[in-house]
């Protein structure tokens, strides 16, 4: 029996192709991070003493933990503060709500320089507050909160809201209702926000470079002046590899979290 | 005793009177934070750009308060002009390819994926996970005249010298393309999902040959799709900064390197402002147009 | 009186049709006559939608032939078969007017415009759309949407037309409408129905010929009203609202009537039928509306009269269902009882009454 849907022989090749594409650089790079090259661009046997390098390695230290704690920071209060104005959005009608739904999109709508720039030149120039830590995380959680609001207001559509009128009936105050009911509620969303938001903060390049001035370096600024100075190959491919192999972590994490929401 | 008890009633009036009003703010709470937070640290330093635009600086580097329009008036000439158009072409055009690509693996993944469905969607999305820099860096490394591609092409015998790839606008073209394909991708395949495959078998059913079921029923009702990846690819584009200093080179620069050339390597903060709020305001319009040929509902099904 | 051999316009033979681990279309073999209204009657997951999208071609074959119009049609693609299907979500193209809809199909045929304008025009006429034309699905009511399916599928004039439950998404009133509607274009245009339901009150409405589908095999074809009474296995009998099932076997023949035994001992009189062997009888069943409410005092000579108490009784508006449970054997016996006849019998639950039904409502049962 001929089949008569549409299946072009082309489809598979263009598709596998495709993936290729996508994944080939990556791959590439992870392989090298293990390569015995001085200049990481191709195979000459397999070594692991990139990895021991940048593992003693002072400033790679310094600016993986400086890019942990922006994200940590970041991850609390952007989480925080999206859930609640998620919260408020959803649940209440007042003036003004189609107009702060769409500026809390603006810094993902408007180009990533110019938010970089605005930010730099409104630090040093108005509010006059040092770059580095703040700045960075200030900008860090502006760009995170649309990302936490559009999760949970996303979640907060599926669920049954009149669990929280029966907690009121029962005898319970918006503060109680809150911690028993709402919050658990929310809380795959929430986690979920969070799952994104750190990925993200850590990997910010753009905004983050402009606005850290001269002592802070995060890790994908370390990268940058690295491939600047075009010194270290290797050093790039191992660190990138680290980055690499970070959505994976996220993507386990998100499934481990969807289980949860099931039971 | 008689002015006590006014006074008393009266603050109880206040009360009452304020009780009321915050239980009609009673999302104050939520949204107060957050709204101003906007304000300060987003409006204000958008505001702050505008205002600088139009400054300028001094012969020490000081910047002059006092109005004038000159920045804007140096955009017009013929450089700066043709950075802008280079922009808008390279991201139309990464736009383009994106969705000729895009369109073709959504619905192959759709179509064909079965079980490996959720897979295949995920190797889509897993690399814009990945900070970008380190992908196009990988990019970088492939495409070099040293790189992969280059010596293996060298050693089978194809090319007799490196390919210059590198430092073209192909180059940035790609990095485009490489970094923004998975945003095009995954709209159309939610799009494709959500096709009622009953209207495709009533399609079929009434005489339409699969070539012409795709053009008359499959693709109209995927145009949102189309729509919210156009806009989650063409927009990032026309701000981008990184793909263009990586991969292009100082010939092919885009708008964005502009702006960071103007704030870093001249310092000129007035004349980098200017050409930031050009880029907001071309980016702006674009939104607008898209807006306007694909209606709000695409950007409804991003949200 | 015209050709012996009625023209047939759709044939199934031996169709079997598999999916992994069920065997949806087992062995079926059917005749559709042309200009008749075919129904495949049974619960889901019988086979019948699947029978019916084997022969729209929406669904191949694994073995046997499907014919239109006497040629083998098994391989040819469903957009060049001759028969259109009404879906049971309709599939109304949303992005279309009511226009384009109908439209469609006389477009993909390459038909010149104007011919379609003016079959479109003469559609929406027969289907009483006039003014609609420019509207979307989403604006239309229910029934005017189901009337713009239909209107999608005749305009092209097919060989037959294929409805897959079109009206089990129409609430009780529209559905009886668009019943009567149907039949109207049915008679109106001359096409052949061949309409999947598992409703059989639609089923007897409007069919002329009915096939009932179990677990992928048919099990009885005829017209309504044999299937209707004399269903031939309790499977049928059950579904088409015959309740009162016992199961039994012949003791006794003669007299053009057969004495059957159930298993309670109960003795309920048939009548005799040449063509069936007394062995293969498994059962018997009765309509509750056959069955007569009497005074105990009216006697128990005659066919088929037991003495039983009412034991529930329950109101359903046009009926009262009255369960009676038989003093001899403790046999369920279920009576429709009609208002006419309670208002005039006054029975009430507890009571001893008289269960009779006549000789020819007694149904042989073979499975």
């Amino acid at each position: 029996m001929r089949s008569w849907k549409i299946t072009p022989k082309v489809l598979p090749t263009l598709v596998t192709l495709f993936y290729t594409f996508l994944w080939a650089p990556a791959i590439v790079l992870i392989v090298l991070s293990f390569s015995n090259n001085k200049y990481g661009i191709k195979w000459e046997g397999f070594t692991l003493r990139w990895y021991a390098h940048i593992y003693n390695n002072v400033g790679v230290r310094n600016a993986l933990t400086s890019s942990l704690f922006i994200a940590s920071v970041t991850v609390v209060v952007a989480t925080i503060a999206g859930t609640l104005a998620a919260y408020g959005l959803y649940k209440y009608k007042f003036r003004g709500r189609k107009f702060l739904r769409t500026s809390i999109l603006l810094p993902i709508t408007i180009p990533y320089i110019v938010t970089a720039g605005a930010l730099l030149v409104f630090y040093t120039q108005v509010i006059h507050i040092p770059l580095g830590y703040p700045g960075i995380i200030i900008a860090h959680i502006s760009f995170s909160v649309p990302l936490a609001v559009f999760v949970v207001l996303g979640r907060m559509a599926r669920i049954d809201w009149t669990l929280e009128e029966a907690s009121t009936d029962l005898g319970g105050d918006r503060l109680t209702t809150w911690r028993k009911i709402t919050l658990p509620l929310l809380l795959p969303a929430i986690l979920a926000s969070a799952a994104l938001i750190f990925p993200w903060s850590f990997n910010d390049f753009t905004i983050t470079y402009f606005v850290a001035g001269l002592g802070t370096t995060t890790l994908p600024i370390y990268v940058f002046s690295q491939l600047q100075y075009g010194t270290s190959g290797p050093v790039i491919n191992t660190i990138g590899t680290i980055f690499i192999t970070l959505p994976f972590i996220t993507l386990l994490l998100m499934n481990f979290l969807q289980k949860k929401e099931v039971t | 005793m008689q002015t006590f008890k006014v006074m008393g009633r009266a603050t109880e009036n206040l009360r009452e009177k304020a009780k009321k009003f915050l239980t009609k703010q009673a999302h104050l709470p939520y949204v107060g934070p957050i709204s101003l937070w906007i304000i300060v640290f987003v409006f204000a330093p958008l505001g702050v750009i505008l205002y600088f635009s139009l400054l300028t600086i001094g012969p020490y580097g000081q910047i002059i308060h006092t109005f004038t329009l000159e920045n804007y008036l140096a955009l017009v000439k013929v450089g700066f002009a043709k950075v802008f158009l280079r922009t808008i072409l390279f991201a139309f055009g990464a736009n383009m390819v994106c969705l000729l690509i895009g369109y073709p693996i959504a619905y192959f993944i759709v179509r064909h994926g079965g079980r490996w469905k959720t897979l295949l969607v995920f190797l889509v999305i897993l690399p814009s996970w990945t900070c970008y820099l380190i992908r196009l860096f990988a990019l970088k490394t492939l495409t070099d005249s040293s790189g992969l591609i280059n010596s293996a092409l060298l050693s089978l015998g194809l090319i007799s010298s490196p390919l210059g790839i590198l430092y073209t606008p192909y180059a940035v073209m790609l990095g485009l393309i490489y970094t923004w394909i998975p945003f095009m991708v995954l709209p159309i395949y939610a799009a494709l999902e959500g096709l009622d495959p009953s209207l495709l078998e009533a399609a079929v059913d009434l005489g339409a040959t699969p070539l012409r079921r795709f053009f008359t029923v499959t693709l109209p009702l995927t145009k949102g799709g189309i729509f919210a990846g156009t806009i989650l690819v063409f927009i990032p584009s026309l701000g981008e900064w990184l793909v263009p200093l990586l991969l292009g080179g100082a010939k092919n620069m885009m708008a964005g390197n502009l702006v960071s050339i103007y704030f870093i390597k001249a310092g000129n903060i007035p004349a980098g402002c200017s050409i930031a709020t050009a880029l907001t305001a071309l980016v702006i319009l674009i939104i607008y147009l898209c807006m306007k040929l694909g209606g709000e509902e695409a950007l409804e099904r991003i949200v | 009186m015209g050709n012996r051999e009625s023209i047939l316009c759709v044939e199934l033979r031996n169709v079997v049709k598999r999916f992994p681990g069920v065997t949806a279309v087992d062995h079926v073999s059917l005749k559709v006559e042309q200009g008749k209204v075919f129904s495949l009657l049974g619960p889901s997951g019988c086979g019948k939608t699947t029978a019916l999208r084997l022969v729209a071609g929406l669904e191949t074959l694994d073995e046997g032939d499907v014919l239109i119009d006497g040629k083998v049609i098994n391989d040819v693609p469903p957009y060049y078969r001759d028969c259109s299907t009404v879906f049971q979500t309709l599939a109304l193209f949303p992005h279309m007017t009511v226009e384009g809809n109908i439209a469609y199909g006389l477009e993909r045929r390459k038909v010149p415009k104007d011919e379609i304008g003016k079959r479109v025009g003469k559609m929406l006429e027969l289907m009483e759309l006039g003014g609609m034309e420019k509207r979307r699905p989403t604006q239309l009511s229910g029934g005017q949407r189901q009337r713009v399916a239909l209107a999608r599928s005749l305009v092209l004039n097919p060989k037959i037309l294929l409805l897959d439950e079109p009206l089990a998404s129409l609430d009780r009133k529209l559905r009886k409408e668009m019943q009567v509607e149907l039949k109207r274009i049915q008679r109106e245009v001359g096409i052949t129905f061949l309409y999947v339901t598992h409703d059989q009150k639609v089923a007897l409405s409007i069919s002329d010929i009915i096939a009932v589908m179990r677990a992928g095999k048919l099990e009885q074809i005829g017209i309504p009203n044999e299937i209707y009474e004399t269903p031939r296995t309790k499977f049928i009998a059950d579904f088409m609202g015959a309740i009162n099932i016992f199961s039994g076997k012949i003791i006794a023949s003669g007299d053009g009537k057969v004495q059957l035994e159930t298993e309670s001992g109960s003795r309920v009189i048939a009548p005799e039928n040449k063509d069936i062997r007394s062995e293969e009888v498994t059962g018997i069943s009765i309509h509750p509306e056959l069955v007569e409410l009497l005074p105990v005092e009216a006697g128990l000579e005659g066919d088929n009269r037991f003495r039983g108490k009412i034991v529930e009784m329950i109101y359903q508006g046009d009926f009262i269902e009255t369960k009676i449970s038989l003093d001899q054997t403790g046999e369920p016996i279920t009576a429709y009882l009609s208002s006419i006849q309670d208002r005039e019998s006054q029975f009430s639950p507890g009571e001893e009454v008289l269960v009779h039904w006549s000789l020819e409502s007694s149904n042989i049962l073979l499975d």
